[in-house]
């Protein structure tokens, strides 16, 4: 038997070794490789030089990068709020229509996929622009004299955080109610259980693997998404996605990039581990 | 049948993989010129042309930003690319690690053609490695119409009048630099003291900053989300094309300045290739439609004659050497100075 087993492990199918090799190629190398230059000083005129330093940690202390990872903290806690408050009451009446509404709302919902997030960026750009759609109508209906400025600032920037990580938070949560057990929420009604109480009660609590992973989907990007802040905000708040891009590619400090890059991935891993402990999932399952 | 099929695919992606490297190892063995530049920055006529004349095939490369430039020219020892379009302080960077090769002149006698103005400068004192391409200048440029105060140079830009109206570059080294020169030091001062100062300067200057953008501020200009702008040459000059009614400042404390150039990297693998390419560029006719397409200053003294009237008119590429006066490059700084401007501008855009 144990022969077997032995025998067993050393025959790995080809798949499973093209796997390894992928794995440890593309994506445990470069990390690997980010997480050495973080302790190493900056070249003088730019890249690494190979000597060992603490500092590009030490500096991850200081007030503005401390402010700066508020700062995006709490722009993503806004964006996770908001797509929660909008998508929720979206995938819980979605999941109640026929199967076939449900799966052309679906469609709609990921059509917008197929197309760049940039292009879809630009065109609220030119929705919302001095002369832009919404402006020309405001104008021409008599409401208002002079153009509204709705870009570049942080309303604006709210918006395509929204706009961009929606579709996220409705699909996972459209998931979970999917698979809700209605008949349960049923029971709690014929128990004499108002409506809102047995939502409450019932149903938000059997959809909250969906809400948890809707939260995690939504929060990790937020925190590094940087064109969004760049395109609609008029690039005037720094989120942590924007001040690794400058460190990149303006201050030419690559090891002060790897190291933002390293605590924000550690900041955002802890929060896929809140969702482990919430959910009592063993796998990822409910995140992919 | 379904792991045959499996195994099949692995194969194939195994077999794929390694063609790959081969065709990626190979050289090809046709007559080809290698450019590396930023996207869009040769008329695409005139790199046709040149294949039509000389039977040399162009494979044009591009990149974001000129640091990534410089890191893969540097990954492959100045090989792989035989032209390189870059602006000066890279250049100089390039230069100071030995990653540029000489021209030899008698290979390109339309060299002559150039106006001398640009040659020889920080970044090349000899004028041995590099070919000006184009010039040019960030300005001014804003809606007389609606812009009450008036605009003499970068201080009219803290202006109380101009709130929440200006766009600017997306750029630490031009900002901070533009400060600096509004309170009278060179933009490559490395003095704490002054880039202190210019710091508290420029935070003031936030409430009237309505967008930061290094690539499209013409756009805001046009729609007129933006009043007023400090931006790019060739942005000016998008400006002033859709709206002739808008004004440009060439700003009293002296204007910042940049030339972007062709050179040949150390191990260059198509080297004649290279030089009849920095030939043709040379020649007056071609170098007028370069300047045309790119909206930047023409640096060729023969060109003059066949740039367009309208080219002539355009006051962002056609600056009359007076009103120019006292230029100044921007120059590769210090690395503690880029360190205390970086995080000057960390705290202004966080602001």
């Amino acid at each position: 038997m144990r022969a077997r087993k032995e025998k067993n492990a050393r025959h790995i199918s080809p798949t499973v070794w093209l796997l390894y090799v992928w794995t440890v190629l593309f994506v445990a190398l470069p990390l690997v490789y980010v997480v050495a230059i973080t302790f190493l000083k900056k070249g003088d005129v730019w890249g690494i030089t190979d000597q060992f330093t603490l500092e590009n940690y030490q500096n991850l202390l200081s007030p503005v990068y401390a402010k700066v990872f508020l700062d995006s903290f709490l722009v993503a806690i806004l964006t996770t709020a908001l797509t929660l408050l909008i998508g929720y009451p979206f995938a819980y009446f979605t999941a109640k229509f026929s199967p076939r509404v449900r799966a052309f709302i679906v469609l709609l919902l990921m059509a917008p996929f197929w197309i760049n997030s940039l292009l879809r960026l630009n065109g609220w750009i030119i929705l919302l622009k001095a002369n832009g759609a919404v402006n020309m109508a405001l104008q021409g209906m008599g409401l208002i004299e002079e153009p509204v400025k709705f870009l570049y600032n942080n309303g604006a920037m709210m918006l395509g955080m929204v706009y961009a990580l929606l579709p996220f938070m409705i699909t996972s949560i459209y998931n979970s109610v999917e698979k809700l057990d209605w008949p349960v929420v049923e029971a709690a009604r014929d128990l004499g259980a108002s409506p809102a109480k047995a939502f409450l009660t019932v149903t938000v609590p059997l959809t909250v693997p969906g809400i948890v992973a809707g939260c995690v989907l939504v929060f990790v990007p937020s925190m590094g998404l940087f064109f969004i802040s760049d395109l609609l905000g008029g690039a005037k708040t720094l989120l942590l996605g924007n001040l690794i891009k400058n460190e990149l590619m303006q201050a030419r400090n690559w090891p002060m990039g790897a190291a933002l890059s390293i605590a924000m991935l550690l900041f955002t891993t802890a929060f896929i581990f809140l969702y482990k402990k919430v959910t009592g999932s063993k796998n990822l399952g409910g995140l992919m | 049948m379904k792991k045959t099929l499996i195994r099949a695919f692995s194969l194939l992606m195994v077999v794929a993989l390694a063609a790959l490297c081969v065709v990626g190892c190979s050289p090809a063995p046709k007559k080809e010129l290698v450019i590396f530049s930023w996207a869009d920055y040769i008329d695409p006529d005139l790199l046709a042309q040149f294949t039509e004349e000389t039977g040399i095939a162009i494979n044009y490369n591009y990149f974001n930003s000129e640091e990534e430039m410089l890191a893969k020219l540097e990954a492959v020892e100045g090989g792989d690319y035989d032209i390189i379009i870059a602006s000066d302080y890279i250049i100089n960077i390039a230069r100071s690690e030995g990653l540029l090769k000489e021209i030899d002149k008698s290979k390109v006698p339309n060299y002559s053609n150039l106006n001398a103005e640009y040659l020889n400068q920080y970044y090349d004192p000899e004028g041995k490695y590099t070919i000006p391409y184009v010039a040019g200048t960030p300005l001014i440029v804003y809606d007389p119409s609606k812009v009450t105060c008036e605009i003499t140079g970068y201080n009219s830009l803290w202006d109380e009048s101009l709130k929440d109206q200006l766009v600017v570059m997306d750029h630490m080294r031009n900002i901070i630099g533009m400060t600096m020169k509004s309170m009278g030091y060179s933009l490559n001062t490395e003095d704490p003291d002054v880039i202190a100062q210019a710091g508290e300067k420029l935070l003031q200057l936030k409430p009237n900053i309505r967008a930061l953008d290094g690539d499209t501020p013409h756009e805001k200009l046009i729609s007129g989300e933006c009043t007023i702008g400090y931006v790019f040459t060739s942005q000016v000059s998008a400006v002033l094309t859709e709206r002739p009614d808008f004004a440009v400042c060439y700003p009293e404390e002296g204007m910042g300045f940049g030339i972007d150039s062709l050179f040949m990297p150390k191990n260059a693998p198509h080297e004649e290739a290279a030089l009849s390419f920095m030939n043709f560029m040379c020649d007056p006719q071609i170098s007028a439609k370069a300047s045309v397409f790119t909206q930047y200053i023409n640096c060729n003294a023969a060109a003059t004659q066949y740039l367009p009237q309208e080219f002539l008119d355009n006051k962002a590429v056609n600056i009359p050497a007076d009103v120019l006066g006292e230029i100044e490059f921007m120059e590769d700084i210090s690395a503690e100075a880029t360190e205390q401007m970086n995080e000057i501008w960390n705290t202004f855009k966080q602001s």
